[in-house]
C-alpha cells in the first residue's frame, strides 16, 4: 500500500519587496521559502492513515522544483514520510500548474500508488489546479477541497466530505485509487522539530530528471505551458480618507460610506 | 578522689547475656534492613542515565560540608525553621558520633586491643556534650511540631495545584502522616533517652562514681531529682529501667532500619545532592548528544542518576513552591509537586527487581505520578526554585528536558508552534525580515559600524526585542547614542545576528537552538572584537554560559556593567542628578542567573535616585512571567499575570516614581501590566538606559528630533 503526496515549496514575501527586473515575478531576494501550508495537512492525512493501519503503508512525497526544495522535503521526511522524490530540470522554470501536474503524473505512473493526495492550492500561486490536472492526466476519480476522509488501506472506496460554499458539506463516495485535494483544518499537522529535520537529512531524497520520466525540455517550461505570466505588479493603492469630527459625526460618516458601498 | 576508670557508664549493666544477644540480634537485623534499603535505592539511581558530575569530588565534598556546617541554605528566607533544623541536625550528628565512639571502644578497640578511653574526664565531657546535643535536638523538634501544628503554613499542607480533588493522587495526607510519625518517633527517642539516663542515675544514686558526677549530664540530673521528688526509689528505678531501655533501644534501631525507606533518608540524599550541585544548573542546559535518537525525557529511565537523586533529596519544605511565580498566580505548577510526582513514579517503577515494560515508564500524561503537559508549559524557567532549594534540587533542567520531549511530540500551544516556525524561517521571533534587524539605527545622526567588515572594540549583540519592538527600539537608540557619545568603538552584526536562542532552548526546541547558536557563533568568530555587550539579559545568559559548549567562548557584559564603568571613569558624563524615588526589578537572567545584582543598583545610585527595594529583590526577584518562552504564549485570562502581581508589590512603595527595569522583555511586560493593573498615573516603568539618557546632555542632537 502506497500513498503519494504531492507537495510544493512556496514563497512568502517580506514586507518590503521589489519586483524582478523582467517584471514577471518578485525578486527572489525578498522571498522566504517554506512548505505550502495545505501540504502540511495532506501529508498529515497520509501519516494518519499510515499510523493507524495494520498493513504496511508507504508514504512518498514528491515535489517539482530546484535544490532549495530539498529543505521542505526534509521537513516532510522529519514528519515521517518514508521517501522523498524531487523532479527538476532548469527547463521546467516557468511551468504552469498543468505542466507541473503532467510532470507529477509521470512520477505517479512509475510509483503506482494507491492514493494521491495534494493540497487544495498553493499559498503563493493559488491556481488550485495541480491536483486536479493529475487526476485528469491519470484519468482517475478525484475530489477537491476534502475536509474529512474515511479510508482504510485496501478499500476500493473512500468516503470524503467536501467543503462547499456557505458552510455546506458534501459527502461523496469515490472509487479508489483516487486523487484528493486536501483542505486546511482536516487534521492537526504535527510539528517537525529541528532535530527531526536534521536527522531526516540521512534519509535520501531521490532526484529525478525529465529524462527518467520520458519527458523532454519540449514538454515543460513557460514556453510549453498553456498559460504564462505576463507581468506582476502592485496595483494602485485604493482610496483612503481621514474622517474628522466628533465621535457621533465620525460614526455617521462611516455608516454613510458603508451604505454607499452596499449600494443602498 | 574516685578512680577515673570507674567514672564511666557500664554498658548492659546487670543484663542477662541472653538479653544482650537478643539486642545484638535486633541490631544486626536493623543494620541488614538498612543496608538492603540502601542497596535498593542505589539500584534505583543506577537505572538512570550517566551524568558528568564526578569531577572535583574533593572540592565538592568540602563545599557540601561548608553548606551543611553553616546551614546557610536552610536559614535563608526562613530563619526559625533553619535554626531549629540546625539544632536537630547538630544534635543528631553529635549523638551519632557519641554512639559511634562507644561502639568503637566497646565492640572494637577493647575486645581486640584492650584499649579503653571512655572514662574519667573524657567521659564527663562526653556526657555533657551529648546531654546538650540531646536537649537541642528535642528543642528543635518541638519547634518543628509547633510549626506544623500552629503556624498553618500553606506550603506544609501539600495541597496540590496540578490535580483536582478526586484524582487518585490528589491526596497527600500520607505525607503529613509521615512527617508526624517522623517527628514523634524522633522526639520519643530523645525523651526516652533522657528518662533512661535519669532512671539510671536514680537507680545508681548510692554509687558515688555515678551520683557525684550527675551534673555532667545536667538534663538527666534534673530529671532524676524530679523523679526522686516524685517518690521514685533506687529499686523502683532499677525495675523500671529495663522496660524503658528496650523501648528506647528498639525504637532507635527501628528508626535506623527505616532510614532508606522514609523521609529520614534525606540525611544522606540531601547531603549527596548538595555535593553534586551544579552551580550552572538551569543557566547552562545539558546538550543532547548528536547520536541520541530522541531529545529530552520521555521515560523515567531517561533521567540521570543525579536527577533521580535530587528527587529523593527533596524534603518537601515548599520553599520552591513559595518562590514560584507560576504557582503564585495559580498556574497548575508547583516545582515541588513536579519533583514529588516524579519521585513517586521512580519509586514505583524503579524499585523492584525487574524494570517494568517500557510503556509503564512514561512520565508524561494524566495518570498517577505523571506530569501534565500544562504543568510543564507553565514554567517560566526563572530559576527561583533552583535558587532557594536548601538541598540543591535542580528542577529546571528536568522541566526543560521534559519539554524537549513535548516539543518533539508536537505537544504545545499552536501559537508557540507558529513562533518556533517563524524563528526557524526568519531568525527572529517577530517574523521580520533579516534586513530589518538594524532598522532602528536608520535615523541616528551617526553611522554604526558593521562589525563584520571592520574591527571594533565592543560588539553589540542587540537581541530580538531590542531590535524589533518599537517601544524598545527607542531604548536601543538611546543606548547607541550613549555608547557613541562615550567614544566607544562599537559595531553590530546587522542582518547576520539571529535570535540568540536562550528562550528557545528553555522552551525545549534544542535543534533550533543549536542551529541559531552555531550560526551566531560562526558569525561572531569571523569578527574582530574584544568583548560583547548586550542590553538583553537573555542573550547575555546564553552567550555567556551556553555558547562555550558549542565552541563559542566570548567575553560578554550586560550593559549595566559597562555603563557603570563608563560613568565611573568619566566617559559618560552625568550633567544632572535625578531626584526620583525608584525601585529596581532584577531580571531573572541578569540577577539570579548571572548574579548581576549590583551593577544596576550602583548605576541607579550614581544617577542620584533614591532606591527603595521591593520585598522580593535580588535572588528572590519575582519573574515578569516572560521567561522560558512564555512571552510567546498568552497567559490564560481570568487569573492574575505574574507581571501584574509584581506591579501590586511595587505599588506598595510609598511615593514611588519609577519602576526601573534593565531588560527589553521586562519593559514590554511591565508597561502592559502597569496599564492593566490600575497603577497607571501612579508611577512609570522605565528602562535604566532611559534614566541615564535623561542625565546626559548631548551637544549635537536631540532624541526629540528622531522619529518615534
Ligand atoms: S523556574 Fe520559576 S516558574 Fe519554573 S518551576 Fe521554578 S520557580 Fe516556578
Ligand atoms: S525541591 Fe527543594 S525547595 Fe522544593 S520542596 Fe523540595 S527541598 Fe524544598
Amino acid at each position: 500500500m502506497k500513498i503519494l503526496v504531492a507537495v510544493k515549496q512556496v514563497a512568502a514575501l517580506e514586507e518590503d519587496f521589489e519586483i524582478r527586473a523582467d517584471g514577471k515575478d518578485v525578486d527572489e531576494d525578498f522571498m522566504l521559502y517554506d512548505l505550502n501550508e495545505w501540504d502540511d495537512y495532506s501529508l498529515e492525512e497520509a501519516m494518519k492513515i499510515k499510523e493507524s493501519s495494520d498493513v504496511e503503508v508507504e508514504v512518498v512525497v514528491v515535489s517539482v522544483g530546484p535544490d532549495r526544495v530539498d529543505e521542505s522535503l526534509r521537513k516532510c521526511l522529519a514528519k515521517g514520510a518514508d521517501r522523498a522524490i524531487r523532479v527538476w530540470d532548469d527547463s521546467a522554470e516557468g511551468s504552469d500548474a498543468i505542466v507541473v501536474g503532467r510532470i507529477l503524473t509521470e512520477v505517479i505512473k512509475k510509483e503506482a500508488p494507491d492514493m494521491v493526495f495534494a493540497g487544495v492550492q498553493s499559498s503563493d500561486q493559488a491556481y488550485a489546479s495541480t491536483g486536479i490536472s493529475i487526476a485528469s492526466y491519470l484519468n482517475w476519480p478525484h475530489a477537491a477541497v476534502v475536509a474529512d476522509l474515511q479510508y482504510k488501506p485496501g478499500d476500493n472506496k473512500a468516503v470524503v466530505r467536501r467543503e462547499l460554499e456557505g458552510g455546506l458539506l458534501q459527502e461523496v463516495e469515490i472509487n479508489c485509487p483516487a486523487v484528493l485535494t486536501i483542505q486546511l483544518g482536516i487534521n492537526k499537522p504535527r510539528y517537525a522539530s529541528l532535530r527531526g529535520i536534521k536527522q531526516a537529512a540521512t534519509k535520501p531524497i531521490e532526484e529525478v530528471s525529465l529524462g527518467d520520466l520520458s519527458l523532454t525540455a519540449n514538454d515543460v517550461g513557460a514556453a510549453n505551458s498553456m498559460s504564462r505570466v505576463r507581468r506582476m505588479y502592485v496595483p494602485e493603492k485604493g482610496r483612503a480618507t481621514m474622517i474628522e469630527g466628533t465621535l457621533a459625526e465620525q460614526a455617521a460618516k462611516i455608516i454613510q460610506i458603508i451604505n454607499e458601498f452596499k449600494g443602498a | 578522689m574516685n578512680d577515673p576508670t570507674q567514672i564511666t557508664r557500664i554498658l548492659f549493666q546487670d543484663f542477662d547475656p541472653k538479653a544482650i544477644y537478643l539486642f545484638y540480634a535486633i541490631g544486626y537485623l536493623a543494620i541488614a534492613v538498612f543496608i538492603y534499603g540502601v542497596y535498593v535505592q542505589i539500584r534505583k539511581y543506577r537505572r538512570g542515565k550517566s551524568d558528568g558530575s564526578w569531577n572535583e569530588l574533593f572540592q565538592r565534598f568540602v563545599e557540601m560540608v561548608k553548606t551543611m556546617a553553616t546551614h546557610r541554605t536552610l536559614v535563608r528566607r526562613d530563619k526559625s525553621a533553619g535554626r531549629a533544623h540546625g539544632l536537630i541536625f547538630f544534635g543528631f550528628v553529635l549523638l551519632f558520633i557519641g554512639t559511634a565512639t562507644i561502639t568503637l571502644e566497646y565492640d572494637i578497640l577493647e575486645p581486640l586491643f584492650g584499649v579503653k578511653f571512655w572514662y574519667g574526664n573524657f567521659y564527663l565531657m562526653f556526657s555533657l556534650v551529648l546531654d546538650l546535643a540531646g536537649f537541642g535536638l528535642i528543642a528543635g523538634l518541638i519547634y518543628m511540631m509547633y510549626r506544623r501544628k500552629w503556624l498553618n503554613l500553606p506550603k506544609l499542607d501539600y495541597k496540590r495545584v496540578d490535580r483536582q480533588e478526586g484524582d487518585p493522587d490528589f491526596d497527600r495526607s500520607q505525607y503529613r502522616r509521615e512527617d508526624w510519625a517522623f517527628l514523634w518517633s524522633f522526639i520519643l527517642i530523645g525523651i526516652t533517652g533522657f528518662i533512661l539516663e535519669a532512671t539510671r542515675l536514680v537507680w545508681l544514686s548510692d554509687s558515688p562514681h555515678v551520683w557525684d558526677y550527675r551534673f555532667w549530664s545536667p538534663v538527666g540530673a534534673m530529671l532524676a531529682h524530679i523523679m526522686q521528688a516524685l517518690g521514685l526509689t533506687a529499686d523502683g528505678a532499677g525495675s523500671f529501667r529495663p522496660v524503658l531501655w528496650w523501648f528506647h533501644g528498639v525504637l532507635s534501631l527501628t528508626f535506623i532500619a527505616c532510614i532508606p525507606f522514609t523521609k529520614i533518608k534525606h540525611i544522606f540524599t540531601a547531603a549527596t545532592s548538595l555535593m553534586f550541585k551544579d552551580p550552572l544548573a538551569g543557566r547552562r542546559l545539558p546538550r543532547v548528544p548528536d547520536d541520541q535518537k530522541t531529545a529530552g525525557y520521555k521515560n523515567i529511565t531517561d533521567l540521570t542518576w543525579k536527577n533521580l537523586l535530587h528527587l529523593d533529596a527533596c524534603t518537601k519544605c515548599g520553599r520552591c513552591q513559595e518562590a514560584c511565580p507560576a504557582n503564585a498566580v495559580g498556574a497548575p505548577l508547583s516545582p515541588r509537586d513536579v519533583i514529588l510526582s516524579l519521585r513517586e513514579f521512580a519509586n514505583k517503577a524503579l524499585s523492584s527487581k525487574e524494570l517494568p515494560k517500557e510503556a509503564e515508564l512514561d512520565i508524561h500524561g494524566k495518570d498517577v505520578g505523571q506530569v501534565f503537559m500544562e504543568t510543564l508549559w507553565s514554567c517560566r524557567t526563572c530559576l527561583a526554585c533552583v535558587e532557594i532549594c536548601p538541598v540543591a534540587v535542580e528542577h529546571v533542567p528536568i522541566i526543560v528536558q521534559m519539554r524537549r520531549n513535548l516539543v518533539e511530540a508536537g505537544e504545545m500551544e499552536p501559537i508557540l508552534e507558529k513562533t518556533l516556525q517563524t524563528i526557524h524561517k526568519t531568525g527572529n521571533s517577530f517574523g521580520e525580515s533579516k534586513r530589518k534587524r538594524a532598522a532602528w539605527a536608520k535615523d541616528l545622526p551617526f553611522e554604526i559600524k558593521d562589525a563584520r567588515t571592520e574591527p571594533v572594540d565592543i560588539l553589540w549583540f542587540v537581541g530580538d526585542y531590542a531590535s524589533f519592538d518599537p517601544r524598545n527600539q527607542k531604548v536601543t537608540r538611546s543606548f547607541a547614542k550613549l555608547m557613541h557619545n562615550a567614544g566607544i568603538n562599537f559595531g553590530l552584526l546587522f542582518e547576520a545576528e539571529l535570535n540568540s536562542g536562550n528562550d528557545l532552548r528553555r522552551v525545549g526546541e534544542e535543534g533550533l537552538y543549536e542551529l541559531l547558536a552555531t550560526s551566531n557563533i560562526g558569525t561572531l568568530q569571523a569578527c574582530d572584537f574584544k568583548s560583547i555587550v548586550t542590553t538583553d539579559p537573555h542573550s547575555f545568559n546564553t552567550i555567556r554560559n551556553e555558547y562555550p559548549d558549542f565552541g563559542g567562548k566570548f567575553e560578554i557584559n550586560h550593559y549595566t556593567t559597562l555603563v557603570k564603568q563608563l560613568i565611573e571613569n568619566g566617559q559618560i558624563k552625568l550633567k544632572k542628578k535625578l531626584d526620583y524615588r525608584v525601585t529596581f526589578h532584577d531580571p531573572c537572567h541578569l540577577g539570579r542567573y548571572n548574579k548581576g545584582f549590583d551593577a544596576p543598583r550602583d548605576v541607579i545610585k550614581l544617577l542620584g535616585c533614591e532606591l527603595v527595594e521591593m520585598a522580593r529583590n535580588r535572588d528572590n526577584s519575582f519573574c515578569c512571567g516572560a521567561g522560558g518562552g512564555r512571552i510567546w504564549i498568552p497567559d490564560p485570562v481570568g487569573i492574575e499575570k505574574p507581571s501584574a502581581n509584581r506591579m501590586r508589590e511595587a505599588g506598595q512603595i510609598e511615593g514611588l516614581d519609577v519602576f526601573i527595569v534593565s531588560c527589553p522583555k521586562d519593559l514590554t511586560m511591565f508597561e502592559d501590566a502597569l496599564k492593566t493593573s490600575g497603577y497607571e498615573g501612579k508611577f512609570i516603568v522605565r528602562e535604566l538606559i532611559e534614566l541615564i539618557d535623561e542625565c546626559v546632555e548631548y551637544e549635537v542632537w536631540e532624541e526629540a528630533a528622531l522619529p518615534e
